[in-house]
């Protein structure tokens, strides 16, 4: 693709019978090669530059007796330049007799800076020994300021998207309690996986204190994704704040959720959530808990004798979608030793590559292998099992866990 | 992705057959909701929902689901579901949905059943 130099001027072309298209003809080569938009240099092969075009001379700002004979191309180079030349531009050329797509840097004799793109072939003689290396450099100061805007905006982005994902976790941490409440002969656990860091999740729990000694805590599972399911969890999390204040019934605070998330949400856009509510009533040896359920994965109960269960609740329907929706209850006693497990479905809906990893009975047969346990310490155990799916969780997981300690035992 | 999901709805003799197929998540949810939306029910029709092809279904699938049932109840129309997966019905035992759609079979089942 290089201008044979020591060429002579074009000869007959044969479109000289059309004197308009031969006078727009170049008829120079060597002003072809002087002149040409693009820097034209020739250099032996131990790099001293024998031939080099006036467009390249222009742009650097020397004359050509300043060069020719007198320096090699690598001078030309800035520092960085220099070494790379020696470690790959050289080494490659010689190997291979030609290298193309180099991005330098030309310093000009002025001090200045000429980004450049550069290709070198390797010109052999007859017998194939090298010769020659000639190289072609196009100007690349427009293409340079091209990246480096381009740099400028994914910098801008990166730091964009750093935003996003810091007003996710802020909102997302406002949507749990930032530490769960001390419990009078309870051990309390919780944990948070969200499925990315750039979305808020669905998933929300609390535990906080009621009149008369007893606590409540709620664990559920809003619909959809993003901000809007961030408001329906917000809304969810209030409205069930304020209904077991003045509901004792478990059940009864469910009602009122459901009513009001039916109220707000309804058409063509219904909103629901999935939601386990339950009173702990804590005794001299123990404690009494009352449980509600609106759809939701029932929650685990692990004996102090080492077995596990599920506590059912049959029949209930979740939460908000359906106005005269029906909610299920189950009572049950905590000994010492106890440790019940909620959990979002982010553990049970856990795919690799659109597989179930974990259905409920399979969470029971490996919360059979941890108990008897205690609050913190099933949280750990399922929390471990969840970073062993890895990528496979692409939901939220919450997990709340109370227990009795054995040594509260009088 | 956006072939992953496809929404269509058909005319039937009793009202509207909507067939959803692929994967209906967070993503693809809109369009499903859009379509339901679009559909214009008359008083006693029925709108049949078809969702054999179906391969996934979220939470926000199961909204959808729901928003029909709403625009079906507002038009005083009927809804039936067809062909549920059987995952997604072992979802609607755990959620306390089964029995909150009249399902079938079939398409021709849910028709003659409502005619």
């Amino acid at each position: 693709m290089m201008c044979e130099a020591d060429d002579d001027a074009l000869g007959d072309t044969g479109q000289d019978d059309d004197p308009a298209f031969s006078a727009l003809l170049e008829d120079s080569v060597e002003d072809l090669y002087e002149h040409a938009p693009c820097g034209y240099l020739s250099t032996l092969m131990d790099g001293t530059i024998a031939k080099i075009n006036a467009t390249l001379l222009d742009w650097l700002g020397y004359r050509g007796e300043d060069l020719v004979g007198r320096r090699r191309f690598a001078d030309l180079l800035s520092v960085g330049g220099r070494i790379y030349h020696e470690t790959h531009i050289a080494p490659t050329l010689s190997m291979h007799g030609e290298i193309g797509g180099l991005a330098l840097e030309l310093r000009a004799s002025d001090g200045t800076r000429l980004p450049v793109m550069v290709t070198s072939v390797v010109k052999t003689g007859p017998d194939g020994t090298a010769q020659l290396i000639r190289t072609t450099i196009f100007d690349a100061r427009d293409r340079r300021a091209y990246e480096q805007e381009l740099l400028r905006a994914r910098q801008e982005s990166d730091r964009e998207r750093e935003r996003v994902q810091k007003l996710a976790t802020t909102l997302q941490r406002s949507l749990l309690p930032p530490v769960l409440p001390v419990v009078p002969g309870m051990e309390v656990a919780a944990y948070y996986h969200p499925a990315s860091t750039d979305a808020v999740g669905g998933d929300f729990y609390d535990l906080f204190p009621l009149a008369g000694g007893t606590w409540g805590f709620f664990l559920g599972d809003v619909s959809g994704k993003g901000a809007p399911a961030a408001a329906v969890t917000s809304l969810a999390r209030y409205t069930l704040r304020a209904a077991a204040v003045s509901h004792r019934d478990p059940v009864a605070v469910l009602h009122v959720l459901n009513t009001v998330l039916n109220h707000e949400y309804h058409g063509i856009d219904p909103r629901f959530c999935t939601v386990l509510y339950g009173v702990l009533t804590p005794d001299a040896d123990g404690c009494s808990l009352a449980m509600a359920g609106g759809g939701h994965p029932p929650a685990a109960l692990l004996g102090a004798d080492g077995s596990a269960r599920f506590l059912e609740l049959p029949g209930g329907q979740l939460v908000g979608a359906l106005p005269d929706a029906h909610f299920a209850a189950v009572e049950v006693r905590l000994e010492p030793g106890d440790t019940v497990l909620l959990y979002s479905d982010g553990l049970t809906e856990a795919r690799t590559r659109g597989r179930v990893r974990h259905s409920e009975e399979e969470l029971l047969d490996f919360l059979d292998t941890v108990g008897p346990t205690t609050a913190p310490a099933v949280v750990a155990a399922v929390a471990a099992l969840l970073a062993g799916f890895g990528e496979g969780v692409d939901d939220d997981t919450a997990l709340l866990a109370l227990s009795i300690p054995v040594s509260a035992e009088p | 992705m956006t072939d992953l999901f496809t929404a269509t709805a058909t005319p039937t003799p009793t009202g509207v057959l909507v067939r959803f197929a692929g994967q209906l998540d967070a993503d693809t949810a809109p369009r499903a909701r859009q379509v339901v939306a679009d559909l214009a029910l008359s008083r006693g029709a029925l709108l049949v929902l078809d969702l054999g092809a179906l391969e996934f279904c979220d939470s926000s699938g199961i909204s959808v689901l729901l928003a029909a049932r709403n625009a079906a109840t507002a038009a005083d129309a009927g809804i039936a579901l067809v062909a549920v997966p059987a995952r997604l019905s072992r979802t609607f035992a755990l959620i306390g949905l089964d029995g909150v759609f009249a399902t079938y079979a079939t398409v021709a089942d849910a028709v003659a059943a409502w005619s």
